[in-house]
């Protein structure tokens, strides 16, 4: 079931595949997180503006193709899409744009104006965005930015003004049991620590393995201090409400893990 | 256009505009003398082109096996065109999560790190340290000894040297053909301690001995011009870390 964040912003969440092996593999199989008993899931998450005007960021997964249009269709109860923005043209995030636009052809695409090949991606018509640009929702303004990190140039990330949200797209991602699905992380029984972001980073952020770790985390503190958000909805966690800053800067520890140990294997 | 790199390796190059220059999307065909494998599909864009090659080069016979570096639109976007093109395509891909990926449910998964024979041929998946996606493998051919690398060790290129190889560049690959292509693709590259890359890279080196570099997104790279190219590369990275200044930190 979506879930309301703050009035009018909802969180939608697909929870994938068993990864029970992440944690099963490593060499704390059995961290005070994780229930054996239950499936570990990294999902996908796409966020609906339902405002004066409507937005949808990012599009869930091919696997959730059927279910992110009930939901449009259950939480817009007849209005129009009016915006349907992807971070990236990574499948997992945009491969239900078609579906979408069909289903909702009065909707505006917008695409980062980062990086190339946009033609390669069916975004050459897109209405490219970037820092700087927002788009006014009625109560709500996103606005949207240059990834901080990220893994292929064509990547944004996106702000909401209002509700002095911060959209980071992979980035902050990290695994939720059977129990935790639609949490908020406030809500769950154990508190996010830097071992369990690791199962996200060490997977899809595998380059922290070649980085200058002092400088990563320099700009982890500039994230921190630019955004301040006060809601973190990343795309590959459940949303954070509460000590979003103290949340965001666990990720310092998790660069210098991965620096030193190296990846812990592949997502996708 | 295509270029043959050896006796069973053709390249099948396709480009795209990258500003002022352009970037290739190559596939990779191998011929294994009446069954033929194709590394990527390359994008849709340029899905009629491809077909007209591999037409030609397999005498209208089609392919046999499709093995994918990873799920992304200009590798993978010609993966059901191809099967329905071609009987009994056998596709095999490092997603762990196909339907995730878009991709097909029977595609044979290949383990990063890990062989596979695929029509009788040896081929090694190997974790690339210049990659855009997790998933990303970097395919190595036991039999040719070629190293086909998706998203890395490649460059930009003129329209005039578009079919060239390494090899037959002057000067080989440009320095700025090659700093130009990691800076605008593999934007992360801003963070890196170059050293790291460059033993990282040399370890794959040195395990392979790769007769070729075969990238998605460059000219063919022959073994007697990787140190050449790896010099560049290396310095480029250098140069785009050194170019960047996390804001505040000044």
């Amino acid at each position: 079931m979506p879930r309301e964040v703050r009035d009018s912003l909802y969180w939608i969440q697909e929870c994938g595949a068993d990864r029970s092996n992440f944690v099963e593999e490593t060499s704390d199989p059995n961290p005070v997180w994780y229930n054996e008993d239950e499936e570990l899931h990294i999902g996908q998450c796409a966020y609906l503006f339902t405002d004066d005007q409507t937005l949808l960021f990012d599009t869930l997964s091919p696997a959730s193709s059927d279910r992110i249009i009930a939901v449009l269709d259950e939480l817009l109860a007849g209005d129009d899409l009016d915006y349907l923005a992807v971070s990236h043209p990574d499948v997992p995030h945009a491969g239900n744009t078609a579906r979408i636009l069909r289903e909702y052809p009065e909707a505006t695409l917008v695409a980062p104006k980062y990086g190339t090949g946009h033609e390669l991606y069916h975004l050459d018509d897109a209405m490219h965005v970037g820092e700087g640009d927002t788009i006014d929702l009625g109560t709500n303004t996103v606005a949207f930015h240059e990834a901080t990190f990220l893994d292929a140039a064509l990547h944004m990330w996106m702000t909401e003004t209002t509700t002095n949200t911060l959209f980071p797209v992979d980035w902050f991602g990290y695994p939720h049991t059977n129990s935790e699905c639609g949490l908020f992380a406030d809500e769950f029984d154990h508190a996010i620590t830097p071992d369990r972001l690791m199962h996200f980073h060490g997977r899809v952020l595998f380059w922290y393995q070649y980085v200058d770790v002092e400088k990563v985390n320099a700009e982890i503190d500039q994230l921190i201090e630019s955004y301040d958000p006060d809601l973190l909805a990343p795309a590959h966690g459940n949303v954070v409400r509460e000590n979003v800053s103290d949340h965001m800067r666990l990720m310092k520890q998790v660069v210098q893990d991965i620096n030193q140990d190296g990846r812990v294997g592949a997502l996708g | 256009m295509t270029v043959r790199l050896s006796h069973d390796t053709i390249w099948i190059n396709e480009s795209h505009s990258v500003g002022a220059h352009s970037e290739h999307v190559s596939v990779y065909l191998i011929d294994l003398g009446g069954e033929y494998i194709l590394i990527d599909s390359g994008s849709f864009h340029h899905r009629d082109s491809i077909k007209t090659a591999i037409d030609r080069e397999t005498d209208g016979e089609g392919i046999d096996a499709l093995i994918l570096s990873h799920s992304d639109y200009p590798h993978s976007g010609n993966v059901d065109e191809f099967r329905n093109e071609w009987d009994d395509v056998e596709l095999v891909a490092s997603s762990g999560s196909p339907a995730v990926q878009g991709l097909p449910t029977d595609a044979r998964k290949c383990s990063i790190g890990g062989e596979l024979e695929v029509l009788g041929r040896k081929f090694s998946f190997i974790d690339p340290p210049l990659a855009d996606r997790s998933h990303t493998t970097w395919i190595y051919d036991h039999e040719s000894g070629i190293l086909f690398a998706a998203d890395g060790m490649g460059s930009t290129h003129t329209a005039a040297d578009r079919n060239k190889t390494a090899a037959e560049l002057e000067g080989g690959i440009s320095y700025d053909h090659i700093y130009e292509f990691h800076h605008d693709t593999l934007v992360w590259l801003r963070y890196v301690d170059p050293s790291k890359l460059r033993g990282a890279i040399e370890d794959i080196l040195e395990e392979y001995h790769p007769t070729y570099i075969a990238p998605i997104h460059g000219h063919p790279i022959p073994a007697n011009a990787l140190d050449e190219y790896m010099e560049k590369l290396i310095k480029a990275a250098d140069q785009i870390a050194t170019e960047y200044e996390v804001p505040g930190q000044t």
